[in-house]
């Protein structure tokens, strides 16, 4: 016996909003590829420090003025694109708001 | 997917799962709690009313949502079991090894029919179930790791604590594991008891190919596996004295497990015990609330129909004697009730066939 092909069924639903269920999926998948990632690194650093590529304890010390000042302006850059989006404006200029196109056939 | 990166996302599900299963439902607990001291009628006897309490509440839908989807990701996604297992197909299933189907270890039957309340649901969200592909077992026993993995202070887990009840109420010379899965619950038969005959049936084939393989690298010879439906198996009546089952009664419809008990009684000897390990001693309204969700959540059907059912009525009326229903400790030295983490409603659902059946 084997096993059906079968159509995909909908997800369970716990929030009010489904967006909001399915934006945790997606939360979720990226948690869990940061902390692939962040498993990753550590083993790199682990590496390079018994090969000794790298000085851990260099690595593990506060940034100094000049370093924390060179890195400014990626941190602003990264910055901007996480929380531009907020601000709910439009980089392309375009219609705005919302819209909805359910009374268009009548008014034809 | 590499090796690394798939532990590291594994590690990573179970220490939120962990967090889910402490903190998350400690808070749960304690709101519902909490609201249940405001109302008039204070604590709620009833499910209908709990979920009143706490359904719509943020906190609630968050525990759930985790419920559903960290076991979702554990099997399926791009570092769930499934795939992760899938890319190493061959060498999976090598390992598996080779056990020959005549050598007694083994039974297969590629004809069985395979019930519809077993192939509608993929159960514990095990994507195709434990029936439907020849890596479900090895899949599945991976799985198992991370679900019932509790050791008591003298390293025993469920399944041995299980076992030592199980064997201190009678003979043992003939064991039959009904819903036996990749042995995991037999083992501890087989190995304790080399001069009994045990004999585990379960639906899926490629569970008990695990099993068989198990045991064969195990050296055991008094074990046997076989692929039969428990409610129907081929077994002339009164050959067994002791008829186990763990982790099965709840993933049968009522009506099934019906036919399964029937089928315990017939075929174990006058005297002889059933003794089964589930999921059915809720003590209060709350426990009950989370049950019934976790059984939706996680494709379990039927956990909810079975905790609603008198088995002791249903035992008695089929002849069995002796009843006992107790709750299971799955663990020695940690206090579960204080601890206060969700945890399995383990049941302890043991019965005797009379001596002299029938007169
Ligand atoms: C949760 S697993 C438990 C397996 C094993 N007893 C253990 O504790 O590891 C439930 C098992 O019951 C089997 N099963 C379900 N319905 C069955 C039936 N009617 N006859 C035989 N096995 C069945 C499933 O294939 C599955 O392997």
């Amino acid at each position: 016996m084997t096993r059906e092909t079968r159509p995909p069924r909908a997800e369970q639903q716990f929030f009010d909003d489904p967006a909001i269920d399915r934006i945790m999926g997606a939360f979720m998948a990226l948690a869990t590829e940061h902390y692939v990632l962040r498993d990753r690194f550590l083993a790199l650093e682990r590496g390079l420090a018994q090969s000794g590529s790298i000085n851990p304890a260099a690595l593990d010390q506060e940034p100094d003025e000049s370093e924390r000042a060179e890195s400014l302006a990626d941190r602003k850059a990264f910055v901007e694109a996480l929380m531009r989006p907020l601000l709910g404006e439009q980089d392309a200029l375009g219609v705005p708001g919302k819209f909805s196109l359910k009374t268009t056939k009548s008014e034809a | 997917m590499d090796d690394r990166s798939f532990t590291a996302a594994q590690d990573f599900l179970l220490s939120a799962k962990t967090f889910w299963t402490t903190t998350l439902y400690g808070a749960v607990r304690d709101s519902y709690s909490e609201k249940a001291n405001h109302s008039q009628d204070g604590a709620s006897d009833s499910v209908e009313a709990v979920a009143e309490a706490l359904e719509d509440t943020t906190l609630y839908q968050f525990y759930a949502w985790l419920e559903r989807h960290l076991q979702r990701m554990k099997y399926a996604g791009r570092y769930g079991l499934v795939p992760y297992h899938e890319e190493r197909r061959r060498e999976m299933l090598e390992a598996l090894g080779h056990v020959d189907t005549d050598d007694r270890f083994l039974e297969l039957n590629e004809n069985l029919d395979l019930p519809a309340y077993y192939t509608g649901v993929d159960i514990h969200q095990h994507p195709g179930g434990v029936w439907s592909d020849a890596l479900a077992g090895v899949i599945y026993e991976r799985g198992a790791r991370t679900t019932t993995p509790l050791l008591d202070a003298a390293g025993k887990d469920v399944h041995e604590r299980f076992t030592d009840l199980a064997l201190a109420g009678g003979s043992h010379s003939n064991v039959l594991d009904m819903g036996c899965g990749f042995g995991k619950s037999t083992q501890p038969f087989f190995r304790r008891l080399p001069d009994s005959r045990i004999e585990g049936v379960d639906l899926a084939a490629p569970c008990i190919k695990l099993a068989a393989s198990l045991a064969q690298k195990a050296q055991s010879k008094n074990v046997r596996f076989r692929q039969m439906n428990a409610c129907n198996t081929d077994y002339a009546n009164e050959s067994f004295d002791l008829v186990t089952s763990t982790m099965v009664l709840h993933e049968l419809p009522p009506k099934t497990l019906d036919e399964f008990f029937d089928e315990a009684f017939r075929v174990l000897s006058p005297g002889g015990r059933m003794v089964n390990l589930d999921f059915y001693c809720l003590p209060d309204a709350f426990r009950r609330f989370i049950h019934y969700g976790h059984a939706r959540r996680n494709n379990e059907s039927y956990m909810g129909p079975l905790a609603e059912m008198d088995i002791s009525k249903l035992l008695t009326s089929k002849g069995f004697v002796d009843v006992e229903i107790l709750p299971f400790k799955e663990t020695e030295g940690v206090d579960i009730d204080a601890n206060g983490s969700w945890r399995f409603p383990w049941t302890v659902i043991a019965a005797r066939k009379p001596e002299r059946c029938g007169s």
